[in-house]
């Protein structure tokens, strides 16, 4: 007459050193998962920074569409034609394309992200391109993203400290005069905000009559879906409408499908699983061996070998969640340290602590079961 | 008359099979009735324990016919086997308490077959239980803080907390000096004398002869004629109960 969880927590405490290798060991586990998963999440939801900033309701775009920078434009008239149907409020076009940046202090060139958009619309909800946009009405200036990476040299510092900073986009003379805060993503090192006239000098080839996306904003209490639709349906078939929420999935859609990120994350996952498996496995069939004669003793007076299952699977969760805890106290922290060094966005979510949690019980009744075969031969005859 | 707690009929039993088959026991017939406490003696490897083993159902019994407690155990399913073992009372040889639980703790898991009693009940039986062996006062220590001795009297007291009708025991007194020895198997006694179960208790410590009612000797398998002046058949309990609280 004890109960089984009672004697799983006495079995554990008992080996005091045992026991802080196995919740070391959880714990490694779970840091391992959350940081897998953090990274992934983070590179992922980086892709879609712009898109959660574009003042837009709706997003029109070519139907090949898929990913930011593609040079795929549709007729610029469609905006107008946008304009016209019941709900709209306001229609505007962002023009993208990768431009070739000159580092003013080496002279190397590397490509960044380039955007055009009208100074007097509200295009990005971007802090810096809001205040500063006004600014872009003058030809050759650009807004810099500060939190581009270094090898576009040290262009915040100096614009903060000394003003405009000249430099070439694509051989074309340009000015920075203004700095804004997106940072850098899975696809773009760096980004640079222009407007519509000066985007079509630095690259000639785009054409006047073409823009790659129009950002649609609604009049208060439309319904996105029904005028996502009679968008679709009043303008032909080379424009294609999505809400900006279904925008950026077919963003993240794309990286999924390009890059190798979900399958080396998911990967790193499966390891932090597998290598608290063992661990937790090890120090389970240890616990068992030693208590052999004991658990021989039990079933000799007719405890059962489920019952005995269940203290063994009671170990396992507590290991499980003593591990866990601080597990999740040091992914935490890592995630703010990874978060300075690389500007990813990294946050545990109570949907990803579930998860990892739930990962965490299955890799130790995992193991538990593994190391109940050890159980079953405990025969009640050896005791003697 | 009452039925005896064990019947065992045409009992044999083999280890082994093929050309290594080594036969251990045969033909072995004998009962044992309520409140009565019997000896299983003889040399090792003259098969008291694998008799012991095929009673207490740690064994399955292969051929002849056993009844305990009412079941037959010839091919009885595994959950009638575990039925059975929880009405049983079991002390072994080496104590084989749990080192991870206090004295009263082990003392509760011999409650396994009381179904409906709540803690505060389970507690109460098993403290009384440790007052009866003399261990009142350790109830909260852990075994590897008693002596030997106490230790096999917290495991007769494990044994015997449920009251069981039949108390199997192995050895008991085997690793024990003359006193500790002297203090656990009065305490068997009194406690099975107390509560009218049957004991069969199997041991070569002829130190303890004598708190046995009758005595069963094995030789090779076989049960011999009962050895002249070990049979006390009807003896009442010659020690007092005070005798074991060292």
């Amino acid at each position: 007459m004890i109960s089984a969880p009672l004697l799983a927590w006495l079995q554990l405490r008992r080996e005091a050193a045992r026991l802080a290798v196995a919740i070391a060991g959880v714990g490694f586990a779970v840091v391992l998962m959350f940081m897998q998963l953090g990274f992934m999440d983070g590179l992922f939801r980086s892709a879609t920074a712009l898109h959660r900033r574009l003042a837009a309701d709706l997003v029109l775009m070519h139907p090949h569409y898929d990913v930011l920078g593609k040079p795929t434009a549709f007729p610029r008239r469609r905006l107008y034609q946008a304009l016209a149907v019941t709900g709209v409020a306001t229609v505007t076009g962002v023009d993208t394309a990768l431009a070739r940046w000159k580092n003013p202090w080496t002279g190397r060139t590397r490509d960044l992200f380039l955007i055009g958009i009208d100074p007097a619309a509200d295009a990005l909800t971007l802090p810096g391109v809001e205040t500063q946009r006004r600014m872009l009405q003058q030809p050759d200036l650009v807004l810099f993203d500060a939190l581009s990476r270094q090898e576009f040299g040290p262009v915040a510092a100096e614009v903060t400290a000394h003003g405009p900073l000249a430099t070439e986009l694509n051989g074309h003379r340009v000015r920075v005069c203004g700095l804004f805060r997106l940072g850098t993503t899975i696809g773009t090192d760096a980004t640079v905000v222009t407007n519509r006239v000066t985007f079509r000098r630095i690259v000639p080839g785009y054409g006047t009559a073409r823009v790659a996306l129009g950002l649609v904003r609604l009049q208060p209490g439309a319904d996105a879906e029904v005028v996502r639709a009679a968008i679709e349906a009043e303008l032909p078939p080379d424009v294609t409408v999505l809400t900006r929420r279904a925008f950026a999935h077919r963003e993240l859609a794309y990286w999924r499908s390009v890059s190798p990120i979900g399958f080396v994350f998911t990967f790193g996952v499966g390891m932090g699983v597998l290598i608290g498996a063992i661990i937790v496995y090890q120090i389970l069939f240890a616990d068992i061996a030693e208590h052999q004669a004991e658990y021989a003793t039990l079933k000799a007076m007719g405890y059962t070998t489920g019952w005995l299952a269940r203290t063994v699977l009671a170990q396992a969760s507590v290991l499980a969640l003593l591990g866990f805890v601080p597990g999740l106290a040091t992914a935490w922290r890592l995630h703010v340290l990874a978060h300075e060094a690389t500007n990813l966005p990294m946050k545990i979510g109570v949907d990803r602590g579930l998860l990892v949690l739930g990962l965490t019980l299955a890799m130790c009744w995992l193991s538990a079961l593994i190391a109940l075969r050890k159980l079953r031969r405990a025969d009640p005859a050896d005791v003697f | 008359m009452e039925a005896p707690v064990i019947r065992m009929a045409g009992v044999c039993h083999s280890y082994g099979t093929g050309t290594l088959r080594t036969q251990v026991l045969f033909d072995v017939t004998a009962e044992v009735h309520a409140g009565e406490v019997v000896l299983l003696t003889g040399p090792s490897g003259s098969g008291k324990t694998t008799l012991l083993t095929l009673v207490g159902c740690l064994r399955a019994l292969q051929q002849g016919s056993v009844v305990v407690l009412g079941q037959e155990l010839l091919g009885a399913s595994e959950t009638a086997r575990v039925a059975v073992r929880r009405r049983t009372g079991w002390i072994f040889q080496l104590h084989n308490l749990l080192r991870a639980l206090t004295v009263l703790q082990n003392v509760r898991t011999g409650l396994i077959g009381e179904t409906g009693i709540d803690a505060a009940e389970a507690d109460r039986r098993a403290r009384a239980l440790l007052a009866q062996v003399g261990l009142a006062h350790h109830a909260l220590r852990r075994p590897e803080e008693l002596s030997i001795g106490q230790r096999q009297r917290a495991a007769v007291a494990r044994a015997l907390v449920s009251r069981p009708r039949l108390v199997l025991a192995d050895e008991p007194t085997a690793a024990l000096d003359r006193q500790s020895g002297r203090a656990v198997i009065d305490a068997l006694r009194a406690l099975a004398k107390e509560s009218g179960a049957a004991v069969l208790l199997v041991t070569h410590d002829d130190r303890i002869f004598d708190a046995g009612d009758r005595v069963l000797h094995m030789e090779e398998g076989r049960l011999e004629p009962a050895l002249p002046g070990h049979s006390k058949e009807g003896a009442s309990c010659p020690h007092p109960s005070s005798a074991f609280s060292r």
